[in-house]
Parts: C-alpha cells; structure tokens; sequence
C-alpha cells in the first residue's frame, strides 16, 4: 500500500472520508480497483479524479465480481451515476456507491438509496409496476421460479395493504423507510465490500 | 450553485411551464436553506459528492474568517475520528475471521453465514468464562502456594495406589485411553477434586468464594448477553401484531443480500425468494379456507394435531428413559472393564436418539397435511426439546448414582454401585463424565464430517445411477448444527463447577469446528432450498441457547445449595453445602454492620419493595403502549384523511385552471383517476433522480369526475 498512499493527496483523502463513510483502507482501494477499470491512457491518478475526462461506462463497472450476479447492477450504477445519459461513473460517483454500501453507513441513507434502486420508473414512488418488475428480478426469469399472473396480483395486493398506509395506491419514500425499520436484516444484507 | 440547479434545468427543460419553474425554483431554495442551516453531518445526506462539497461551502462559505477556536475544534475532531478508526481496527473481537465470514456470505448468503457468527460468538463467550475462571480462581491459587493437587492425604482406609504410577511406557494404549476418559488428568486443576485450600480464616482472598461464585457470574453475563442479542431480532417476531410487522413487505425489500458474488448463489436465492412468496401466499389462502370451516372440521383438525404433538412426546419420554438406564448401567460397572462400549456408552445413546429423532419426528409431521412452516417450527421444537432434555436426564442420572453415596460412614449400601472409598470424589466423576461427552460430540462431529459426507460426496461426484442422483450431495441444515453447537456448549456450561477448565477445551473444539464446517459446506454440500433468515435465524440461536442456559443452572443451584460435597476432596469438603462458604465469608470478613446490612439484603423482605416496584414499571409500560397503539391508529385514519383532501384540493385546482383556460390546460391528476400515474416528490428534492412534472392532456371524462370530488367528505370518509 506505500506506492498508492503517495497517489492521493493527504488533503483529499480526509475530504473523502469526511464526505462518505469509508475508512482511509477502504478509499484507497477503490482507486485502485477504479483505476484498473479506465483505459490504459488514462491510468493515472490526475485524470481518474477528474471527472469530465474519465468516466467509466457501465458496461465496465458492471464486470465487478461484487455486481456481476446482482439482478439489481443495472439500477444501482444507473443511481449513482451523475452523467447526463446516465451511463458511466466517475470515481467520485464509485466512491459514493461503496459508501452507501459499507459497513458505516447509517440504516436511513441505506433506506433511501435502496428506495431509488427498486424506483425502477424514476418518478418518487414505488407503484405496482415498480414492485412487479421488482418480484421478477427477485425471483429470476427462469420458468418454475416466476409467479404466475395471479399469485402475482395477489402478492402485490397484499403488499400494497400492509404498506401502503395513505392508500394512494403507490408506496413513497417515508412508507418504505417504515417498512425498512422493521426488518433488523436490511442493514447486514444492503452491503457490497470490496 | 450549478450542478443542482443544472440538472433541475435539463430535466425539465421539455416539460417546461412558467408555473412548474416557479414551483421548483421555490421548494429548491426551501430545501437548500434548510439544509445549508441544519448540523447535520455531511456523509448522512443521500446526495453525490459534488453536492455535498457544494453544501460544505455553503455552510461555511469563509474559511479564512472563521475564529481560531472554530479551527482548533474542527482540527480535534479530525484526530478524534483517526483514533476512532485505529480503536476499531484493532478491536480484535470484530476482527477475527472477518475474511471468512465474508466469503461464506458472498457464496451462500447471510442465513448460513449467522450459523459461523454464532460460533464465532460462543467462542468468545468460552474464552472470557476462561479468562474470568482462570483470574479469579486458579492464579490466587497457585499464588498463594496452596498444597500442590494430588490425592487426599489423610486416607485411612486401605487403598490401592493409584493407577498412573503403574503405568509404563509399554502401556501406550491405557495411556492414551486414560487422555480420553479424563482419569489421565483427574489430579489436575481440570477437575474439582484437585482444588485445594486451607481454612477461611488463614487467607485474605477466599479462594473457595471465588470458586463458587464465578461459574455464577459466568452463566449470569452470558444471559445478559444472549438477552441483549436477542433483542435485537425481536421485531421480526410474531409477537407483534400485523400492523407492526409488514411481513411480505420486509421480504420483498429486504430479502436480497447485496453481499452475494456468484451466480449460482444468487440462483439458489432466487429459487429460494421464489418459494417463499409462493408458500406465503399458499398460507394466506389456507387461512382463508380455514376460517370458512366448519366447526366439526376445525375440532377434527385440533384432535389430530394434539394427538400428533402426545405421541412424539411420548417417543420423547421413551427416547430419554433409554438414556437413563444406560447411563445407569455404565455407571454400575464402571470400573469392571475398560471397553470402549461401557466407557462411552451414554454419550453413544444419546447421540443416536439425537440422531433419529429429528428424522422419526420429520416423518411423522409430514404425514398430516400441515403448512410447510408449521411442519418446520413443530419439527425444530420437538428437536430442541429431545437434545436438552436429553442433557437433562444425563445429568440427572449421573447425580442419581453419584450422590446416592455421599456422606455415608457405612460403606456397604455402596457396595452395589461399586463405590468405593477411595473414589468418593463424586464432583470429580460428574466432571469426568461431561468431559467424556464434550469429547465425543467432538469427535463425532469430525467423524461425520470425514467419514459419511466426504464419502457421499465423492460417491455422487463419480458414479452416475439413479440412486446416487437422488441421494445427491448432502444439505447444510443450519438448525441442526445450530443445535449440535448449542448442546456442547449446555455440557460446558454444566461442568463449570465440576471441571473448571472445560471452557478452555471448549473453545478449541468450537476453533476446530469452524474450520472443519466451513470446509464441509464449501466442498461436499448444497445449501438447502429453505432460506433461514438472519434476523429470525438470531432470534431462534439465542433463544435455544438461553434454554440450554436454563438446562444448565437449575441443577448447578440445586447442586450448591442443597447437596453436602464430598467428604475428602475439593474445597468444600467441610461444609453441608457449598452455599455455606458464603455466610462463613460474610461472617469472618465483613465489619458487624455491613453483616448487618448484608443479613437484610439476603432476607425475604428485600423482595417486597423490589417486587412492588417492578408491577409499578410493568403497569406504567402497558398503559403507554396501549395508549401509543390508540395514538398510532387515529394518526393513520389523520394521515388517510389528509391525502385524500390533499387529492380532493388539487383536482378542484386543476378544474379551475381548466376552467378558466379553456382545452389545453395541463394539471396533475389523482390516483384514483384513470388515466394517470401519481406522483410526488421524493422529500429528499432536489435530488439527482427527482420526478418530473407531468403534462396531462385533458379528457373529456374529467368533468365527469370533478363533479364526483365536490360531493361532501362525509360520503368519501372510510
């Protein structure tokens, strides 16, 4: 670790762990771990902070061993990403991820951002086709793990009359960090560590 | 100022009206405002790094003004937060097996992990037992250059020298056989018969005191402990009502684990999610059925469940009764033979009824048509209640012989139990024999491991029939070796009187165990298709482990408060029972007045007031919380009330808008129409994924509808 220690400048470094909830071990890895995603052009430490010159686009990221089998990868860099299109992260955009998804971070950021992952439409709440394509990247596209299309209505209904509490037919923010408070394993299962 | 209010910009730049600006522009200063004042740390706010620079400088927009105290304060806390991350790398307690927990979590997910948390738990337990037995007990002894352990020296009845000065190199076997049945150690501190000590009044530190009291103390912090823990996964309970417990809401938002890396993995969980939504609302439809039963059909049901539950409760009885008598019959001829039969007899009987009880009891549930879940529970319960109570009568059969013979002058009614008086050191027996089982549930585990997993795996992997097809490689059941490990550490917890540095032996066996299940599970399993939670799988960990707790102390209080030592070893060889060291101390150490305060502490009366206070506690808590469930009932009714007025509002809004603008007005609907998504704003606006207003073209079944929402709330209110 002495040679990279020297990349990032000490004064970033305390910024970075002010900022986010990572642990100086934990940042210096992602720039190394982000570093060797760029093109090989752009493999110093000058150009991976600056974020108009290098961005990594997903399809990259996506080939992480911690995203490759997550059914949610796709919204989870479509979340973080602060590019207009979406489509590639800058290693603050990187180091933002694995802070949410560390050990440290508080149970209502984990909520909030899982509520934006499952928000598959984008427009606030989760409604019932949110949740439904959220069963099916649950359950998998194979043919004998799908629900059928009434077990499905049947579980969305369900769900909808234990969660949603003003009845608009749609789940918001507030409502599902209620649900989440509820649940103890959210906080041990809503991690990815490098 | 630019990446927020850019984005704002270039989101709604095609939906663009002069109103939804204004609308946007005004709740985005509010926000700002808002957050630019409040001190809230800048790593909890849900936005990118950039914003959250912006925001800094917000806050402090002049570094260079800000006083010197400020800077100093500031300069504090960033070396307050380095020690704080150094203090939590070198806590060791987290640190150990970090990596493989990690691993075992990304491959199976975070229900088998909670099983090697749980050891790595016990182990530590184990280990700080250790740690207070040893300080409290063992180093005042050595350091007061008490008599070293050996036999009892004032034997005045003729005895044969003891065995181990017989032995000889020759004799390797009857070595290695005296390591297993613990007579190789029994002049040792690992038995009770080799602690000794002067008189009360000679000493400053009463070693006999310690001695007592620490395997007290011990059991008492591991209940503290394992309530705390289990606390913890209380919410998850049935316990709870369903208002406060959205159960298929909680599965489906938080029952993926993140922290999975392999394909398979994530397949075996999806499969998993997959049954159990599917056997949820299997349930709920059951339920529904249920209850349009009749009543003939409902008592049938409840006979054959009672009757069900009696005769496995009769196997159970008939299960432990084998385990009495043959802990009895090896105990009457226990120093006939040196056999291996005779010598590991017990523990071999109780691991076989252990063994197919759990499989007689699976068969038998699935016989009626029961629920999966309810098959499950009902299964683990009758498991759990056979392996503790199993324990129970272990113990229970081993003081019906040892103590039998205490305390006795005329030795002839010993005769027939073989007890001679050389060997009335019944403490030292008792701890011989839980140090024989501890012992062999170890090597049992190892030889299941090695000696019917491998194999079978290696039989599946290399030949291709159909029964080896359906045998298929075996299931890592985490209930049952969650019960395995919980049994051991019952039987170390039992010996802690009799055989005080079991714990040590105990925590390298559980070392051991981690490594060699992990190498089980990792190559010659599958993981089973039922998914253990975490969260309940902790409930139902601490649960079983503070009855095995229970198992434990009841006989361990029995034991030192009523039954006289034994005569001639141990520390307490003068005493009607070992409780009575504890007035002797107060007696001879403590001044006339603290006896006086202690007498009355230790009194009944004590109770009263202590018993009065805890009603008045108990009563105060059940008043609050029916009066939080009224509360939090007239608050939801407030809260639908709201929304839909909120609705009711903006429709008439939007009518008038339409009204006074003619055809091509725009406006947002409610949920309830039929045209339209709802929306909101996410509270944390602005923020990068913030919704976009939504242009809605008027339809001509709008005017229908707005007559409807002008209707008075009385007909609209639920």
């Amino acid at each position: 670790m002495g040679s990279s220690t020297s990349q990032l400048s000490k004064e970033l470094l305390s910024e970075y762990q002010e900022l986010t909830f990572l642990t100086k071990q934990e940042i210096l890895l992602a720039h190394k771990t982000f570093i060797e995603l760029l093109p090989p052009e752009s493999q110093n430490v000058v150009d991976s902070l600056t974020a108009q010159v290098s961005r990594v686009p997903t399809e990259k990221v996506l080939t992480l061993p911690e995203l490759k089998a997550n059914p949610f990868k796709d919204r989870i860099c479509r979340v973080f990403s602060t590019a207009p299109e979406k489509d590639s992260l800058s290693f603050e955009d990187f180091l933002d991820l694995l802070s949410v998804f560390s050990d440290a971070a508080t149970p209502d950021i984990k909520s909030h951002y899982a509520f934006r992952i499952f928000d598959f439409d984008d427009d606030g709440t989760l409604n019932k086709e949110d949740l439904k394509q959220l069963v099916n990247r649950l359950t998998g596209t194979e043919e004998d793990t799908q629900l059928s299309p009434s077990e499905m209505n049947q579980l969305i209904q369900n769900i909808l009359e234990e969660s949603d509490i003003d009845r608009d037919g749609t789940i918001n923010l507030s409502e599902f960090q209620h649900v989440i408070s509820r649940s103890p394993d959210f906080t041990s299962s809503f991690k990815i560590v490098l | 100022m630019a990446s927020f209010y850019l984005r704002q910009r270039s989101a709604q730049s095609d939906l663009e009206t002069p109103e939804s600006v204004s609308l946007s522009e005004v709740f985005w200063e509010e926000e700002m405002e808002s957050l630019c004042s409040s001190k809230v740390a800048l790593r909890t706010l849900p936005y990118a790094i950039m914003d959250k620079r912006l925001i800094r400088d917000l806050r402090e927009p002049d570094m260079v003004k800000a006083s010197f105290w400020e800077r100093w304060k500031k300069k504090w806390r960033q070396v307050y937060q380095q020690l704080l991350d150094v203090g939590l790398r070198l806590t060791g307690t987290f640190g150990l097996w970090k990596p493989d927990l990690y691993e075992i979590g990304g491959l199976f997910g975070t229900g088998i992990q909670s099983y090697f948390t749980f050891l790595r738990f016990l182990l530590f337990l184990n280990l700080l037992t250790m740690l207070l037995t040893t300080s409290l007990v063992l180093l005042p002894l050595v350091w007061l250059h008490s008599p070293s352990p050996g036999p009892a020296p004032n034997i005045s009845y003729h005895c044969p020298t003891s065995r181990e000065s017989q032995l000889s190199m020759n004799q390797i076997h009857l070595h290695l056989w005296d390591v297993f049945t613990g007579r190789a150690f029994i002049n040792t501190y690992l038995f009770y018969g080799a602690y000794r000590m002067g008189p009360e009044n000679d000493s400053q530190y009463s070693v006999r005191l310690a001695y007592l009291l620490s395997p007290l103390t011990c059991l008492f912090l591991c209940f503290c402990g394992t309530v705390r823990r289990m606390v913890k996964g209380l919410l998850h309970k049935q316990l709870l009502s369903k208002d406060y417990r959205p159960r298929l809401s909680g599965k489906l938002f938080a029952s993926w684990d993140f922290c999975i890396r392999s394909r398979e993995a994530a397949t075996i969980k999806q499969h998993s999610i997959s049954n159990e939504f599917k056997i949820e609302l299997q349930e709920e439809q059951r339920s529904h059925q249920m209850q349009q039963q009749s009543r003939k059909q409902r008592a049938q049901l409840l006979l054959s469940y009672v009757g069900l539950n009696m005769f496995i409760g009769l196997l159970v009885v008939g299960g432990i009764s084998a385990i009495y008598w043959a802990t009895k019959f090896s105990q009457n001829h226990k120093d006939e033979s040196l056999s291996l039969l005779l010598q590991y007899l017990s523990p071999g009987v109780i691991a076989l009824v252990n063994s197919l009880g759990p499989l007689v009891f699976g068969f038998l549930v699935q016989l009626e048509n029961y629920p999966p879940n309810t098959e499950i529970n009902l299964t683990l319960f009758w498991c759990v209640v056979l392996k503790l109570s199993s324990l129970g009568m272990f113990l229970f059969s081993l003081r019906q012989q040892a103590v039998l013979c205490i305390g006795r002058s005329d030795l002839s009614s010993c005769e027939p139990h073989n007890y001679n008086q050389c060997d009335q050191c019944w403490e030292t027996s008792v701890g011989q024999e839980l140090y024989k089982l501890s012992i062999f549930d170890f090597f049992l585990m190892l030889a299941f491991a090695f000696l019917v997993t491998l194999p079978r795996r290696l039989l599946v992997d290399h030949f291709s029939g159909q029964f080896w097809v359906w045998l298929g490689r075996e299931e890592f059941l985490v209930p049952k070796n969650v019960l395995d490990i919980v049994a051991g550490q019952t039987v170390t917890w039992m010996g802690l009187f009799y055989c005080p540095l079991l714990p040590l032996l105990s925590s390298i066996f559980i070392f051991f165990t981690f490594y060699v299940k992990k190498y089980t599970l990792f190559r010659n399993c599958r993981p089973s298709p039922y998914l253990f939670q975490a969260s309940s799988a902790t409930f139902f960990f601490q649960l079983v482990l503070l009855l095995g707790l229970l198992v434990a102390s009841v006989p361990l209080i029995y034991v030192i408060s009523s039954i006289p030592a034994s005569g001639n070893c141990g520390l307490f060889s003068n005493y009607s029972a070992p409780w009575q060291v504890v007035p002797e101390a107060v007696a001879i150490r403590l001044s006339p007045a603290a006896q006086k305060v202690f007498y009355y502490l230790s009194s009944n009366v004590i109770w009263y007031p202590i018993l009065i206070l805890l009603s008045l506690t108990l009563t105060v808590c059940i008043s609050q919380s029916s009066a939080n469930k009224k509360a939090i009932k007239g608050l939801r009714r407030q809260l639908l009330w709201q929304v839909r007025e909120k609705w009711h509002l903006v429709e008439d809004l939007s009518q008038l808008l339409q009204d006074s603008r003619g055809p091509d007005s725009w406006g947002p609907r409610s949920p309830n129409s039929q045209s339209s998504h709802p929306r909101s704003f996410c509270p944390g606006f602005p923020c990068p994924g913030s919704p976009k207003p939504r242009l809605f073209t008027a339809e001509s079944t709008h005017s229908q509808e707005s007559q409807a929402v002008l209707t008075p709330y009385g007909e609209e209110a639920t």
